[in-house]
């Protein structure tokens, strides 16, 4: 699988692709989608695996450290993590680690090349990643990164897999959820809206994925 | 949604997967065609005339009379009935056993037909060889004259034509263009509907229109798929101090 290999992130390899304009895009658009209390802790999820979550996460956290903001992604994704492969970190301290109490938020978050974007990856995998997440820790981990950061990304499993993303989206200001074109079905798409939005997430929207490319339209060649 | 969207919409389903089509419409017609052309075994027709006309018993009467006409044209109705049944074709089977056929086979291959308001009827035989098909008809147009009167008490029918035996026509069927472009049309509409079908039952979100229908939530980004080629201009702008949307011309 895929999953494991580190993954190249388009919006910092090549800016001036239509897609990096379409992930600034989407950066302008999360910027205005909620009025009344800013989108500081931002969660991105998908109803099943490899819809793009991660691709997204990372893209969108680029987008936002080229606009000058200090961004922090959240490698909550405790299944499979990857975010220590993408950034080429260790994964000996994380967030796991932080959560039982055995390191400092401050130890465990890494700068990255990528100026603005610190990332704070998932650490060793435990055997219950639900109850870590929904621990009282990871509330103060949670205040801690707010404080210091201008915007906190999260990344999550799926949905319909596991409870971990229901868990962390009512800790969340808002939740992405990414969509796939290609391969979701619809029910699957609405079960999952359904659980984000029982536990009273605030889903502020949709990222279409893996779209034909035929439908994104010229204007976005603009750019170049 | 608008009856033009809705055109729209399907035609533009269409488009993205119009080589199902192609594809269907060129299987069908080659399938047509080499089913026409190679297993069909063509069939062949061959027909005799006939005229119904009672000679006028009056001597002296020599122009025609309408109500005549009108009794031979009824009479036709009557013969069409009787060329069925076993009375005339076991005569045929008894005198031309060369033939090798049956009764019911004849019955059932041979056809009597009248144009409306003549006094002109045909009959058609159709067999795989149109030799022998001709002799069997011509067969059975000699034996239904000899019998009619015997069975009507009057002799009204004439031979106008007999079916040439060593003409060679063309088959009747089948008929591989016609065929064809049956087929050709049936395959495109086929292939349309299985487009549509396969529309239906996709049930993906694949646009910002899905996605508000489906979830009833705003779509904030819609990304293609990521290629090789899209990484490749590796322009590495780790510290980029443009603004948002101004990206561009900080790079060039």
């Amino acid at each position: 699988m895929s999953q494991t290999e580190a993954r190249p992130i388009i919006t910092d390899l090549n800016p001036m692709s239509p897609i990096s304009e379409a992930y600034r895009t989407l950066r302008t658009n999360l910027q205005f989608a909620s009025v009344d209390r800013t989108l500081q802790l931002l969660m991105v999820t998908s109803a099943s695996p490899r819809e793009g979550k991660t691709t997204t996460i990372n893209n969108l956290a680029v987008a936002y450290a080229q606009s000058e903001k200090s961004v922090i992604l959240v490698d909550a994704d405790l299944r499979k993590p990857t975010a220590h492969q993408t950034y080429n970190l260790s994964n000996r301290c994380g967030l796991t680690n932080v959560l039982t109490g055995q390191a400092a938020a401050a130890d465990a978050i890494k700068e990255t090349q990528i100026s603005h974007l610190s990332v704070l990856p998932s650490g060793l995998i435990p055997p219950n990643p639900s109850e870590l997440l929904g621990s009282r820790k990871m509330d103060q981990l949670l205040e801690e990164l707010r404080s210091r950061f201008d915007i906190v990304l999260i990344d999550t499993p799926p949905v319909l897999a596991v409870s971990d993303a229901q868990v962390m989206a009512t800790r969340c200001d808002g939740v992405l959820l990414v969509v796939n074109a290609r391969s979701v079905k619809r029910q699957q798409a609405v079960k999952a809206r359904d659980a984000l939005q029982f536990v009273q997430a605030n889903i502020v929207g949709v990222m279409l994925n893996q779209t034909s490319s035929r439908d994104v339209g010229a204007y976005y060649e603009y750019s170049q | 949604m608008t009856t033009e969207l809705d055109l729209k919409h399907y035609i533009s389903i269409i488009r993205k997967r119009i080589w199902i089509v192609a594809l269907v419409v060129v299987l069908g017609t080659a399938a047509a065609g080499v089913i026409s052309y190679m297993l069909i075994k063509p069939v062949y027709q061959a027909y005799t005339k006939l005229i119904v006309n009672s000679p006028n018993i009056k001597a002296g009467m020599l122009q025609l009379d309408l109500n005549a006409i009108n009794t031979n044209i009824s009479l036709i109705n009557t013969y069409k009935e009787i060329i069925r049944t076993p009375a005339i074709m076991d005569l045929v089977v008894q005198k031309h056993p060369e033939f090798g056929v049956t009764t019911e086979e004849l019955m059932q291959k041979i056809t009597f037909s009248s144009v409306n308001g003549t006094q002109v009827v045909t009959l058609t035989y159709t067999d795989h060889d149109y030799k022998k098909a001709a002799n069997i008809v011509n067969a059975i147009s000699e034996v239904f004259q000899e019998q009619i009167p015997q069975i009507m008490m009057v002799d009204n029918v004439y031979l106008l034509h007999m079916a040439k035996v060593e003409k060679m026509p063309s088959p009747v069927k089948p008929n591989p263009k016609v065929n064809m472009a049956i087929s050709f049309v049936l395959c495109f509409l086929l292939g349309i509907g299985i487009i549509l079908l396969l529309d239906y039952f996709d049930d993906t979100i694949k646009t910002e229109a899905d996605v508000e229908r489906a979830l009833g939530l705003p779509t904030l980004g819609a990304v293609p798929s990521i290629k090789q080629g899209d990484l490749k201009r590796k322009r590495r702008k780790s510290t980029i101090s443009a603004k948002a949307g101004e990206a561009s011309h900080v790079s060039n």
